[in-house]
């Protein structure tokens, strides 16, 4: 039996579910720490991928960083985000899942850009939005 | 391309040459256009020798730690004595407008010149003032050309062209080239002066009685100008040679980058974190495109029956490659924790700026995408063999770039590991608090990084700038072995290995000494003795010179040391006869050596004894005055 409930979904289901911005935030932070162990954990595992795995962890640090400086960040509430390792997935799988969480983190960050009242906020999410652009473009598997 | 110095001397002695193998007349106004010319070439020289870190065949009764320019003085002073003749009627020549450069051969000396004093100025831009001192290297060429090999083979050329000179104006057919009825006086200048380049080229020629190898003469022409190539832009579909011409441009670039960077690694806002990660990043995916590439080339070899060694080698450096870059794939991995803080706005530094065109331009060498890149989309087949090289020649073309990349990262890893130490010493290293358990309750979004994640990013700098090295040394040996392009690389790392490190050390606090002056000071009295016996040997004239200037350099030195003395602020301890003293300070032995003034003879609580008192320091001196006991009257 394929277990396919992974940190992915748990991730993607928060920061879906993440009402006003130091909820979007908090989700943010943890789902670039998702991205980023989940890229680590891939990096080794298909030779032809190892840059774009690596890339894509170098990105979600700097979404984490932009995240961390913003001034509503909350304190941490003890959850410790995971890798999204799944039994029995591939690559291309593991790419689309990374892709799926950075989609949704851009365009949730882009938004609480918009609503956020304090210039450090903005541009912290903007910063976040950005570089979750870039993990969505690395990880596309057409070509944009 | 970067203009390198070989492409000043190689025309220099060609117009040389050219000059002194020109036949005809030389009329009166020429031989003032060569008066002129040879002026210029003699002031030229001078400068040269001014700045080289001679080999002690120049001097060997100096000391190895002395100055070059001390060194230096036999030769400096013969052409210092020949440039006081050639200059007070080459200035009248230029202000009459009669230096006959329509000559050839004075045209030929003008170029000579020109090429000459370009080549001194290429040279002069690998050393610069800076916050280290004086005249501190500026370039990664700098210990290349202070080493002795290179400074050998600068010295070879130079005396080539002073002795050429020489024995041109010496020849009789030059004594002949006299219009009936011209003046005279120009043929007689050159006649004057001959002696003394004749002099200054032997003394010049002596440095070469040290053998030097032949990549020493390949070495000093190919020292480039210290400044960066321009910027290749990235094409979108570079073939293999192209890739294989523009990744050593790239190469040097980052050089430069790294090494101008580095003096201001420690106050620049664009030394962090975020630049040292892209490196590291950018370190790994090169490697390991890298290693893919000697691997292909090693299957390619082997298809094209090259030296079943050859392939080895190149294995074996494909698995020192491995080692590389997983140790930057460590590093990289430590940066996932530590951080110097998020800094809006910092930007990156040059390195990181540009060290992804080093990794985009290596993978595209590996992988059969000409649109690689390191996203999904552009995943890849690695590149055929026969593909990446088509004839022996291109392996080692590719051998070469690779090579060039290799040196790069290694630069670089040196570099960004001293930073990094410096952080740490500076603790700026941290960690994101959200990142701890939650037993650390700190109200801010970074804390001190723990000290098992700096240690253990320090560790992975330590491992990648180690493994770096390793991969360098291999393919230096490779480079030798098959003469690629890039074996200069492999020669310029090993000749400093004999530098003798004449520019200042960062750590020498001793007063920088006055810069040697263009022309030696006028002739001082042991050269007046000789030539008021009417002494006209300029062998024993240049021996009386050298110790006049020996005296000269032994006052002025004297000089120094007192000045430091003054400026000395460390009071001077009494001690009494036979007690035990605490070892001596630099500046107490230093000032042992002084001969003291009568006027500030000790002072001393105990009566005099018949030892040698050491010489108080300037405080000391001050505080014995003013008591009184001693002071003249």
């Amino acid at each position: 039996m394929v277990n396919h409930m992974t940190p992915a979904d748990g991730i993607e289901a928060r920061l879906r579910m993440a009402v006003g911005l130091p909820q979007t935030l908090a989700a943010g932070f943890d789902a670039f720490e998702v991205i980023r162990m989940t890229a680590r954990d891939w990096q080794d595992r298909a030779p032809g991928l190892f840059a774009a795995f690596m890339t894509v962890a170098d990105a979600a640090v700097d979404g984490r960083e932009a995240l961390t400086i913003a001034p509503s960040l909350p304190s941490a509430d003890g959850a410790e985000p995971r890798s999204t390792m799944a039994e029995g997935i591939d690559p291309g799988q593991a790419a689309d899942t990374l892709a799926a969480i950075a989609s949704m983190l851009q365009d949730r960050l882009t938004a609480a850009a918009a609503q956020a009242h304090l210039p450090d906020d903005q541009a912290a999410c903007q910063d976040a939005a950005a570089a979750a652009g870039r993990i969505c473009q690395l990880m596309a598997r057409d070509d944009p | 391309m970067t203009p390198v110095l070989g492409e000043f001397l190689g025309p220099a002695e060609e117009h040389i040459a050219a000059a002194v193998s020109s036949g005809g007349e030389l009329d009166y106004r020429a031989q003032r256009g060569v008066v002129r010319q040879l002026d210029r070439l003699v002031a030229t020289l001078t400068r040269y020798l001014g700045d080289l870190p001679l080999p002690d065949a120049l001097n060997p009764a100096r000391e190895p730690g002395r100055r070059g320019d001390a060194r230096a003085a036999p030769a400096r002073l013969a052409l210092d004595r020949a440039a006081r003749i050639l200059h007070p009627p080459a200035v009248a020549a230029d202000a009459d407008g009669d230096a006959g450069a329509v000559h050839p051969v004075v045209a030929h000396l003008a170029a000579a010149a020109d090429h000459l004093a370009a080549g001194r100025d290429l040279l002069r831009t690998h050393v610069a003032d800076g916050p280290a001192g004086p005249q501190t290297a500026a370039s990664w060429w700098a210990p290349v050309i202070t080493s002795e090999p290179v400074s050998a083979a600068l010295l070879g050329e130079l005396a080539g062209y002073t002795q050429t000179l020489a024995g041109w104006i010496a020849t009789p057919a030059m004594r002949r080239r006299i219009s009936p009825g011209a003046p005279t006086s120009a043929l007689l200048t050159l006649c004057a002066a001959e002696p003394w380049l004749r002099v200054a080229g032997v003394h010049i020629q002596a440095a070469q009685r040290h053998y030097y190898p032949s990549a020493a003469r390949s070495l000093l022409g190919a020292i480039p100008v210290n400044a960066p190539p321009p910027r290749p832009p990235l094409g979108a579909d570079e073939p293999v040679a192209e890739l294989c011409e523009r990744i050593p441009v790239t190469a040097e670039r980052l050089r430069h980058a790294a090494l101008a960077f580095a003096a201001r690694a420690r106050w620049s806002p664009a030394a962090t974190s975020l630049s040292w990660r892209r490196d590291a990043l950018a370190s790994a995916i090169t490697g390991h495109a890298s290693e893919l590439v000697l691997r292909g080339l090693a299957e390619r070899a082997d298809q094209l029956g090259m030296v079943p060694l050859f392939g080895a080698q190149l294995r074996t450096a494909a698995g020192h490659l491995t080692r590389a870059w997983t140790s930057w794939r460590e590093v990289a991995g430590q940066w996932d924790i530590v951080t110097t803080g998020a800094v809006r706005g910092a930007g990156l530094t040059p390195v990181a700026a540009e060290i992804g065109d080093l990794a985009l331009r290596v993978g595209r060498l590996a992988y059969s995408n000409p649109h690689w890149t390191p996203a999904y989309s552009a995943d890849s087949l690695t590149r055929d063999p026969a593909d990446l090289a088509q004839t022996p020649g291109d392996v080692v073309t590719v051998l070469a770039a690779v090579h060039h990349a290799a040196d790069a990262i290694s630069r670089i890893a040196a570099t960004d590991q001293q930073a990094v130490i410096t952080a740490a010493d500076d603790r700026r290293l941290y960690v994101p608090v959200r990142l701890l358990s939650d037993k650390y309750d700190i109200p801010y979004p970074y804390t001190l990084a723990p000290r098992q994640h700096a240690d253990a990013l320090l560790a992975a700098y330590h491992t990648a700038a180690e493994t770096a090295a390793s991969v360098t040394t291999a393919l230096d040996d490779l480079a030798t072995a098959v003469d690629a392009p890039s074996s200069l690389l492999a020669a310029a790392r090993q000749a400093p290995a004999t530098a003798r490190q004449q520019l200042p050390a960062h750590h020498d606090q001793r007063p920088a000494p006055p810069p040697p002056p263009a022309v030696a000071p006028v002739p001082g009295r042991t050269e007046h003795a000789l030539r008021k016996l009417h002494i006209r040997d300029p062998a024993l004239l240049l021996r009386a010179a050298v110790i006049d200037q020996a005296a000269r350099d032994l006052v002025a030195e004297a000089a120094a040391r007192v000045r430091s003395r003054d400026t000395a602020t460390i009071p001077a301890t009494r001690t009494a006869p036979g007690t035990q003293q605490a070892p001596d300070r630099p500046d107490r032995v230093a000032s042992q050596d002084t001969p003291l003034p009568l006027h500030a003879a000790p002072v001393v609580d105990q009566p005099l004894t018949t030892s040698t008192p050491a010489a108080p320091s300037a405080a000391a001196a001050g505080h014995c005055l003013i008591r009184g006991s001693r002071a003249p009257s």
